[in-house]
């Protein structure tokens, strides 16, 4: 029976790199944290701040996307309408029923998970394009009813969301918001990880390489992209509900856009999906360029254009995603892969030469040898 | 009965206007290497499909170990005790070998899910088995990267890390060369000398005649004949049917 007794070389090989890589992580944990909770104070107007926030959401949505898209490999399309059910959510049952904010960004995020169960039921039935086509169809179906429902959810003119700290000036309540993204980002970035290290996360990446071979090993498939779904859904309608606290003014259009839906997909692609800071990466590059192409050509669709054109280049040149590529790239500086036992001619001659070495000095310091050299 | 692996009774599956199995009720033996050879397009694959809940089939019964699995789904059946191979080697393609076969751990419940899948107790496990197929210098080695062989075995351990009571083969050999062919031969005869069940899907006759005990011939999707090697390699049905003379 398979015993590991003897420790493989390899892993006494690896160490020295893997702690490299491990401080490597935690020095630019910190620089990220550092620059989350100095940027308010740095940020030199409201509207470089309120700007911020915007990429923050869409870090936030992004991230929790990747539950969905980075796990398991299915590219939903629909996000942003699950952002839209948890901004009306969190709005309606302020408006409608006077709960506190907070609380009804809370109950608002919990009912939109539990209806991620039916959603996920009918649309993890399908795979690959009918799937994404599924994701189009729950925003366009949504869109038509927040527009259409005016007596309930104000319809075109849009919903008014009473803000939570009404005494607060713009800029402090910025920086209040500010906050409350980071916050929420951490919390869905810790839970991706957690996910992504464990048993489960195993299985759903299994699901993205093969889904019936997945199946075949003895993994619940149906049950796991269901609830990763579900997690999903319950974080990215979290930040719809903030970002309806924040802003204050919901516009069905925007809520429930597909456009909405294919930023988090570039963003997550441009960053890789399959490590964890990627999407927020993303959402850094994608997201800031979006408002710039706003503020310098506003009336213009250029900033469609653009993105249209950024995400064929990442496809073409980088379809792994940035963080990826720039691993492969420091990868090359590094000592060969040591994983694979092969050795080149070079490294050979050079064991040769030094055992030959070894040997003569070996044999220098043998007694009865000098009497040899001495004659030689 | 208690002899009895895996039983089929009048498994019928059809395609369209093809019929791949016809009624097809076939017994294989707990504790012995079970062979499954035909022709090609005999339904030996379907077979496989239909037994491991891949596919349902039309109409029949599928029991194993006394209890019916007809209706159950794959990671049922793979629950039961039943690990399969795939005709063209299946693995994750993008995950390392450990990962490769760290994947067939079976945590229990919620929380044995949410813990590290890289476990000290597992990824040792998962050291052996790949140790033990000969590959445990591809460790960290994505199942891309491989070559086919290699993918082979690394498709083997990832089975036998789920620890099945019965193993499916599907054409273990196939595109595998001589050296290798006999590693997996050894390799089927010890872990079934250890008390594991085989049902293996070949072409290769010498393979199939060396190691398996009970050999059970396919043509147009039902049995045509049962019985040890020595048997079946002088039936004339045989043959006729699969050996073309």
């Amino acid at each position: 029976m398979p015993s590991a007794s003897d420790p493989s070389s390899t892993t006494t090989i690896r160490r020295p790199t893997v702690t490299v890589a491990r401080a490597g992580r935690v020095v630019l944990l910190v620089v990220l944290v550092a620059a989350v909770v100095s940027f308010p104070s740095l940020a030199p107007n409201p509207y470089i701040l309120s700007a911020g926030i915007l990429v923050l959401n869409y870090a936030l949505l992004s991230t929790s996307w990747n539950f969905v898209g980075g796990f398991t490999g299915y590219i939903s399309l629909g996000h942003g309408a699950l952002a839209g059910l948890g901004a009306y959510g969190t709005g309606l049952l302020v408006t409608r029923a006077g709960l506190p904010s907070f609380l009804a960004l809370g109950v608002a995020a919990l009912v939109v998970a539990a209806l991620a169960v039916p959603i996920g039921y009918a649309a993890l039935r399908v795979r690959g394009a009918s799937f994404v086509i599924v994701s189009i169809a729950l925003v366009l179906v949504l869109l038509l009813v927040f527009q259409s429902w005016a007596s309930f959810t104000g319809g075109s003119r849009g919903l008014t969301v009473p803000r939570p700290f009404p005494d607060l000036l713009r800029p402090e309540h910025h920086r209040v918001f500010w906050f409350l993204f980071a916050g929420l980002l951490a919390l869905a970035l810790l839970v991706w990880w957690l996910i992504d290290r464990s048993r489960f996360g195993l299985g759903l990446k299994a699901i993205r390489e093969d889904e019936d071979k997945a199946e075949s090993l003895g993994i619940p498939t149906f049950a796991y992209k269901l609830v990763v779904f579900v997690v999903s859904a319950g974080f990215t309608a979290a930040a719809g509900g903030l970002y309806a606290l924040w802003f204050g003014d919901l516009d069905p259009v925007f809520q429930f856009s597909i456009l909405t839906g294919s930023y988090l997909v570039l963003m997550a692609l441009l960053g890789g999906v399959r490590t964890l800071f990627g999407p927020l990466l993303g959402a850094l590059v994608v997201g800031t360029a979006l408002e710039y192409f706003k503020v310098e050509y506003g009336g213009t669709p250029l900033h469609l254009v653009a993105t249209g054109l950024l995400l064929a280049l990442v496809v073409l040149f980088m379809p792994d995603g940035v963080l990826p590529a720039v691993a492969a790239m420091l990868d090359r500086f590094r000592p060969a892969q040591q994983s694979i036992r092969e050795v080149t001619a070079a490294e050979l001659r050079e064991q040769r030469e030094s055992g030959v070495r070894a040997e003569t000095e070996l044999a220098a310091t043998r007694p009865g040898t000098p009497s040899t050299r001495e004659r030689a | 009965m208690t002899d009895q692996a895996l039983r089929t009774e009048g498994l019928t599956k059809a395609f369209g206007g093809v019929v791949a199995l016809d009624g097809a009720g076939v017994a294989f033996r707990h504790g012995q290497v079970n062979a499954l050879i035909g022709p090609n397009g005999s339904g030996k694959t379907t077979f496989f499909n239909c037994v491991t809940g891949m596919i349902r089939a039309d109409s029949g019964r599928t029991v194993y170990r006394g209890r019916d699995i007809t209706r159950a789904t794959p990671h049922a059946v793979a629950h039961a005790g039943i690990g399969r191979t795939f005709q063209l080697c299946r693995v994750f393609p993008r995950m390392s070998a450990l990962d490769n076969v760290l994947a067939a751990v079976r945590p229990g419940g919620v929380l044995g899910r949410l813990r590290g899948a890289r476990g000290r107790a597992e990824v040792d496990r998962a050291r052996g088995w790949l140790t033990r197929l000969g590959i445990e210098h591809l460790v960290d080695v994505e199942a891309r990267n491989m070559s086919w062989g290699q993918q082979k075995l690394l498709e083997l351990a990832g089975v036998l890390m789920s620890d099945p009571e019965t193993v499916l083969l599907d054409e273990p050999a196939g595109g595998v060369n001589p050296a290798l062919l006999d590693r997996i031969g050894g390799l089927v005869r010890e872990l079934n000398a250890e008390g594991r069940t085989f049902v293996i899907v070949e072409h290769n006759m010498d393979l199939v005649m060396s190691i398996s005990d009970h050999i059970v011939v396919f043509d147009r999707g039902r049995p045509i004949a049962e019985g040890p090697p020595s048997v079946i390699r002088s039936d004339e049905r045989v043959l006729g049917a699969y050996l073309g003379v």
